[in-house]
């Protein structure tokens, strides 16, 4: 089937496309430079257009997911919506269900969704969540970060043998690269501690966070995998964090990179979390100036932000030992779940609340993020969905990026509690992002930041993943009609997912299978089946399955893309 | 126990397989096939081994429709599955009970059928963990996998339940007597702490008994909770329990390394229901202030918390999720089979792997002898008794590959070994051959028009 | 003022639900609008009519001048006056689960008894229940932490277990006995009750004030005695007589306040004062 989008005002920042008016053409599910007299034509005269948008950090699929949606009634019937003849009930609000997540990132014009944690242990699960999930693609990262296995080829500075763990982990897991969460700080609460810092170690273990991710760096980048670590530094959510936080980005400086389709060898999720300083919440103020300093003098750094958006939400994070922290906080139900040997997961509901000094301050530091941050290619949207807020909040951030006006108006209309004015440098920036800078954030640079080489843009020969949105760029004034933007980022007139048309004048007319994206390394059999028979003793000891039971196998996945990468010797 | 000697007549042997009997799933038992049948099994514990050693005496095998005398007679599956499909589209307010002991890709099917036609699925968590799951969700989840435990734990407490008749694998595997990284010396390295009213075998291995009395577990919770506040207690004795004795416990639970608390129906069902389980989660969490602890519920089927985990990622209900209306919904005591049934709610009935005739209450069981009952298992049952159409299904993990979740949500592929009887169907099939009929026969009900967002959610 | 009555013609073995026939729905409707409504009964729905007669006398501004009289036995009719924000809804006969559910607003008259959740979540109202109510009277959804948190709750007869759960505002009278474990969780407002008490009121209560008028059964390890109080100003009100003053729930460290009628409960007493001497003023209470 050939179809022709007429007329649109096309921003693709990846081939340098900024708001020109021009046709876009799709043919069996790819973008093409021609079509013949029989394509379709979609009138999208004036409209705005770009490349599906990429979500590179959000937890949609998993363990700690469903345990959130079982623990969490309330919040599931806050989004209950009827069926339709096209689509399921929907439920939940910052945790809805697999249907219901699907459906709204279709909503929003979004195609790819990267699930941020996987237990190895329960893969299978991730992955039959992901099945579950319609209409988008979701490549989820395991996690490494507190890995016993990991914890000893890091000390013994084992990096080959690391490398050969990583990939028969991504095969045995089909995840997509590398995610440490806390590193060291996971398996400490194993025994209810964390780590602080850097440089602690966990207890039993000789090894510091820093020789983990160092280690975990380097034999990310022997491989040359797609994506960088992917990492969620210590001391996250503590005041005081950013040394740790600028000591672990630093600390990845000179490894070398080995991947032609991206440029950072580091990726930091939800920096606003990482950026606060001061010794305790009483004198905490803004380390988004520092951090984004360090980053705009580096060029081996990427982040997401994780914007807090001033709703009621449930925290979720491999990051244990921070979670009870948060329920000692707020006295509100905890769950945490240990996973043996790999990691641990704590779950809380939240309030953010505008009333809230602290929570005022989280969210002015997530927008200084953003504005601090000169090259919109090393900064991405998400808000950690569901952590800082539900990713449905996307377009209220871009509305809040793109209009100065509205930032100051909640300020001085005291929307946003006073610590803004004086913990914050909020107030004194007025930049504001235009169309293309937001593609960028919320497109282009999660694709370059992962090494897609099938989306993300609008280039021939790309998946024909498409978003039309009700915004005339040309007429409209983001600066001024902040609701309009948010209200037309919410609801697409077209989402087109590999050619199909998933949602039309904001309906949903389509259903579609999501897909799972894995990393497949080759070319180191030998040093894998040698990696394996050297962890069997243990394994076969200590786990609680049978290596038999371990992997994802094939029935986990419905027609997943394999992404190959030959690994260097 | 007379001694038996070992099987040595058989054809061949599958490795791990997965037991399909309690929430321990454990997935090292080694099948002894001779002749399509297994004939001995390795590994497992007398449960399970006996489960698994089909008794073909009782085993459903052609499918049955109840005639006009009240007769079962066997038909064939065309017309039985007409007949179930026929009673499933006429009906008002469905009831799909059961699934734990079925696959999550069976439960696949139920909820696409159970989504159309607008009926509650709900599972064996509405009879025995349901409290729990309810606790949860007003005090929260502190778990660990049973690995953790294995390696970690030094302090293994069971509360209301008996795990040596009930999980007999769970003490040597998981908890107690394995050897785990930490805890090298197995046994001798854990304090193992049995809290039941009754002297149970449990107790017998256990280091201490705390023999409260019935009913009294929400009273000796509270007074821990007290005492790990510092507070000092008034009355004597509590719950049975003596003062003294409460000290000496709420001090040893804080000195423990890595504690670990499971918990049966014994703690479920007693006068304050949730509120027990609830308060020993919240007992668990006040114990992390001073060092690491976690709970486990004993899960009684080898798949009763995967239909949990798989509604509540479906649907976002983990139990007694109701379509009727529909989108998803639940309340306990609104939407949970027990309630809709001694109401006498409920018009047709579909149980799938479950025995409700022999598990209910007796009221719930009278409304269901009133009301059509499609049962779909794989053995004869009091539920056969009052079931209207009996389709004969394929075990799983035996004659059928599928997934189940472990009691702490680990997922285990449950492979297959034998084939199932010529006669028979997988369950899967079955709720997809219902489903397509079904659609045949009555228009979806319930469809809105358009999508209505739902303005609690903006 | 509006006036529609509903006359029973039937009744369900399965529950209708009239969740979508609060005060604010149906303040505008004329009689053809219920004779083409459909109630919801299960997965499908039926004609509202061949249940009811419907009688509408006079005019309807607001939901405010909405007076709903349902005659019959509702004891299959569920959701009755759930999220309603005005008017008056007076039900002659027994009700079912949800009635006044996450009301916000006007008064429902129940005469007779109610299932479970009467008040659920209630922001503002009054509820009066002439008869007994069961489990999680006023009570939270569940896994909510924030329950009732306005209006009034009145029930003449019994209330079931867990009632006034969560209960973070509003007031909860019960003029019968109540169950096991009232005011569970709850961090504000105001539990009366008149008649005896099972066991366990105010577990884990953060704060709030239960009175009790009648017998308390067993009282939980997590309440520490305070004092004994004469003609007590409880939230606004005051009391007649003399009450033990409880803090709990101490697990937690709770601030909540349980009175317990000091003359119906003087046995409590007998418990303490063994271990010290600051309750002196308790001893001479004992034998009141």
């Amino acid at each position: 089937m050939e179809y022709i989008l007429k007329n649109g005002i096309v921003f693709d920042p990846t081939n340098n496309v900024k708001g020109e008016k021009k046709d876009v053409m799709f043919k069996d599910g790819k973008i093409v430079e021609q079509v013949s007299d029989d394509a379709k034509v979609l009138d999208v005269t004036d409209k705005l257009v770009m490349p599906a948008g990429i979500d590179p950090h959000a937890h949609i699929a998993g363990p700690k997911l469903v345990v959130g949606r079982m623990y969490r009634p309330e919040d599931s019937r806050r989004g209950a919506t009827q069926k339709t003849s096209v689509i399921r009930g929907e439920s939940g609000f910052s945790i809805p269900s697999c249907p219901a997540t699907g459906y709204r990132y279709s909503r929003m014009g979004y195609g790819t969704v990267v699930e941020a944690a996987m237990p190895p242990l329960e893969g299978k699960h991730t992955h039959e969540e992901i099945c579950a999930i319609p209409n988008i693609d979701v490549p989820a990262l395991p996690l490494f970060g507190n890995n016993w296995f990991v914890f000893e080829f890091a000390k013994e500075n084992k990096i080959d043998e690391l490398a050969a763990f990583i990939s028969s982990w991504l095969k045995i897991t089909k995840g997509y690269g590398v995610k440490i969460v806390n590193p060291c700080g996971s398996e400490a609460w194993g025994w209810g501690k964390n780590v602080h810092g850097f440089d602690d170690k966990p207890p039993y273990f000789d090894v510091t966070s820093r020789e983990v991710v160092k280690a975990l760096a380097k034999a990310n980048e022997k491989l040359g995998l797609p994506h960088s670590i992917h990492i969620h530094p210590n001391d996250l959510g503590h005041p005081g964090n950013v040394p740790t936080t600028l000591e672990t980005l630093d600390s990845i400086k000179d490894v070398k990179k080995n991947a032609g389709v991206r440029d950072q060898t580091i990726h930091c999720c939800h920096l606003q979390f990482h950026a606060y300083q001061g010794n305790s919440w009483k004198d905490a103020s803004s380390g988004a100036e520092e951090i984004a300093k360090y980053i705009n003098s580096t060029d081996h750094v990427t982040c997401d932000v994780g914007q807090v958006t001033l709703d009621e939400t449930t925290t979720m994070t491999a990051d244990a030992p921070m979670e009870y922290d948060l329920y000692k906080l707020s006295g509100l139900k905890w769950v945490n779940k240990d996973i043996e040997f790999e990691t641990a997961a704590g779950i809380i509901p939240v309030i953010y609340s505008a009333k809230s000094p602290v929570n005022t301050l989280q969210w002015a530091i997530g927008l200084e993020l953003f504005l601090h941050i000169d090259d919109p290619w090393k900064v991405c949207l998400t808000t950690d969905h569901p952590n800082a807020g539900p990713f449905q909040r996307y377009p209220r951030i871009m509305s809040w990026l793109m209009s100065n006006t509205r930032r100051m108006e909640m300020i001085e209309n005291g929307e946003v509690h006073k610590w803004v004015n004086s913990r914050t440098t909020l107030p004194t920036i007025d930049r504001e992002y235009d169309f293309n800078d937001i593609a960028i954030i919320s497109r282009a640079a999660p694709a370059k930041i992962y090494g897609f080489e099938d989306r993300g843009a609008l280039t021939p020969g790309y998946n024909a993943d498409i978003a039309v949105y009700d915004i005339k760029p040309n007429e409209i004034d983001p600066s001024k009609e902040y609701e309009a933007i948010e209200k037309g980022f919410s609801l697409t007139d077209y989402t087109i997912k590999d050619g199909k048309i998933l949602v039309k004048d904001k309906e949903i007319v389509q259903v579609k299978k999501s897909r799972t994206i894995w990393t497949n390394v080759m070319g180191l059999e030998k040093e894998e089946q040698a990696v394996i028979d050297g962890i069997m003793p243990f394994f076969n000891q200590y786990y609680s399955v049978k290596w038999e039971n371990y992997p994802v196998h094939d029935h986990y996945l419905s027609d997943p893309i394999r992404v190959d990468v030959q690994a260097s010797k | 126990m007379a001694y038996e000697a070992p099987i040595t007549d058989y054809d061949h042997i599958v490795e791990n397989c997965t037991c399909a009997f309690c929430g321990c799933n454990c997935d090292d038992l080694d099948y002894l096939v001779k002749d399509g049948h297994v004939v001995a099994v390795r590994h497992a514990c007398r449960l399970g081994a006996s489960k698994i050693m089909e008794d073909l005496d009782q085993r459903l095998l052609v499918p049955m429709v109840r005639d006009d005398d009240g007769e079962l007679k066997e038909v064939d599956w065309d017309t039985a599955l007409d007949k179930a499909a026929e009673y499933i589209a006429n009906s008002i307010r469905p009831i799909f009970y059961g699934w734990s002991e079925t696959s999550i890709e069976c439960m696949k099917e139920g909820v696409a059928l159970g989504e159309y036609i607008g009926a509650v699925l709900d599972n064996q968590a509405t009879i025995c963990h349901g409290p729990s799951l309810l606790a949860v969700q007003n005090a929260g989840y502190p778990v660990q996998t049973l690995g953790e435990v294995q390696s970690r734990a030094d302090m293994c407490v069971f509360s209301g339940s008996n795990p040596m008749n009930s999980h007999p694998r769970h003490l040597a595997r998981y908890s107690v007597f394995c050897r785990g990284y930490f805890r090298t010396r197995g046994r001798f390295d854990r304090t193992v702490v049995t809290m039941d009213p009754k002297f149970t075998d449990t107790a017998k291995v256990s280091d201490l008994w705390v023999g409260f009395e019935q009913n009294g577990d929400y009273g000796f919770y509270n007074a821990i909770r007290a005492v790990l506040k510092g507070k000092e207690l008034y009355q004597d004795v509590i719950s049975g329990i003596p003062r003294e004795d409460i000290y000496e416990l709420a001090e040893a639970m804080k000195n423990a390394e890595f504690g670990t608390l499971f918990f049966g129906l014994g703690l479920t069902h007693t006068l304050s229901k949730q509120r027990s389980i609830d308060i020993a989660i919240k007992m668990i969490i006040d114990l992390n202030k001073f060092t690491k602890w976690g709970l486990t519920p004993m899960r009684g089927h080898f798949n009763v918390n995967g239909f949990n985990i798989f509604m509540a990622f479906e649907s976002g209900f983990p139990l007694g999720v109701d379509y009727c209306r529909g989108y998803p919904r639940f309340l306990s005591g609104e939407t949970n089979t027990i309630d809709l049934l001694t109401r006498g709610e409920c018009d047709v009935f579909m149980v799938v792997a479950a025995d409700p005739g022999a598990h209910y209450p007796n009221g719930a069981v009278q409304h269901l002898a009133k009301i059509p009952v499609i049962q779909v298992d794989i053995h004869w049952g009091p539920s056969t008794e009052i079931a209207d159409v009996v389709l004969p299904g394929s075990f799983i993990g035996v004659e059928c590959g599928g997934t189940s979740y472990r009691m702490d949500g680990v997922p285990i592929y449950m492979k297959k070994a034998i084939d199932k009887p010529e006669t028979c169907r997988d369950d899967e099939w079955i709720i997809r051959e219902l489903k397509e009929r079904v659609m045949k026969l009555r228009e979806e009900p319930n469809v809105a028009p358009k999508y209505v967002p739902n303005p609690a959610a903006l | 003022m509006k006036t529609i009555t509903f006359n029973q013609k039937k009744t369900s073995a399965i529950a209708l639900e009239f969740d979508e026939l609060r005060p604010d729905d149906i303040y505008t409707w004329e009689k053809a609008d219920f004779d083409n409504y459909g109630v919801p009964i299960g997965n499908s729905r039926f004609p509202l009519t061949d249940y009811f007669d419907i009688e509408i006398e006079g005019e309807a501004e607001s939901p405010d001048d909405v007076k709903m009289i349902l005659n019959g036995d509702m004891g299959r009719v569920k959701y009755i006056g759930c999220k309603m924000s005005g008017g008056e809804i007076i039900c002659n006969g027994d009700a079912d689960i949800h009635v006044g559910a996450e009301m916000t607003g006007g008064k429902i008259f129940v005469n007779g008894n109610v299932e479970t959740f009467a008040g659920r979540e209630m922001a503002g109202g009054y509820l009066e229940i002439s008869g007994n109510t069961k489990e999680f009277c006023g009570a939270s959804y569940m896994g909510e932490w924030r329950g009732m948190t306005g209006g009034e709750i009145l029930v003449r007869g019994n209330a079931g277990k867990q009632c006034g759960e969560c209960l973070s505002g509003g007031k909860i009278t019960v003029l019968g006995n109540c169950d096991i474990l009232a005011g569970i969780h709850m961090a504000k407002g105001l539990i009366e009750i008149h008649g005896d008490v099972n066991r366990w009121p105010g577990g884990q209560m953060k704060n709030g004030n239960i009175v009790v008028h009648g017998k308390l059964g067993r009282l939980l390890e997590g309440f520490v005695l305070d004092e004994v109080v004469t003609n007590p100003e409880i939230d606004g009100k005051s009391f007649e007589g003399k009450f033990i003053k409880y803090t709990g729930d101490i697990g937690l460290n709770g601030k909540g306040s349980l009175y317990l009628d000091a003359i119906a409960n003087r046995d409590k007493l007998g418990e303490y004062g063994e271990h010290d001497d600051e309750y002196t003023s308790i001893r001479e209470y004992r034998n009141l």
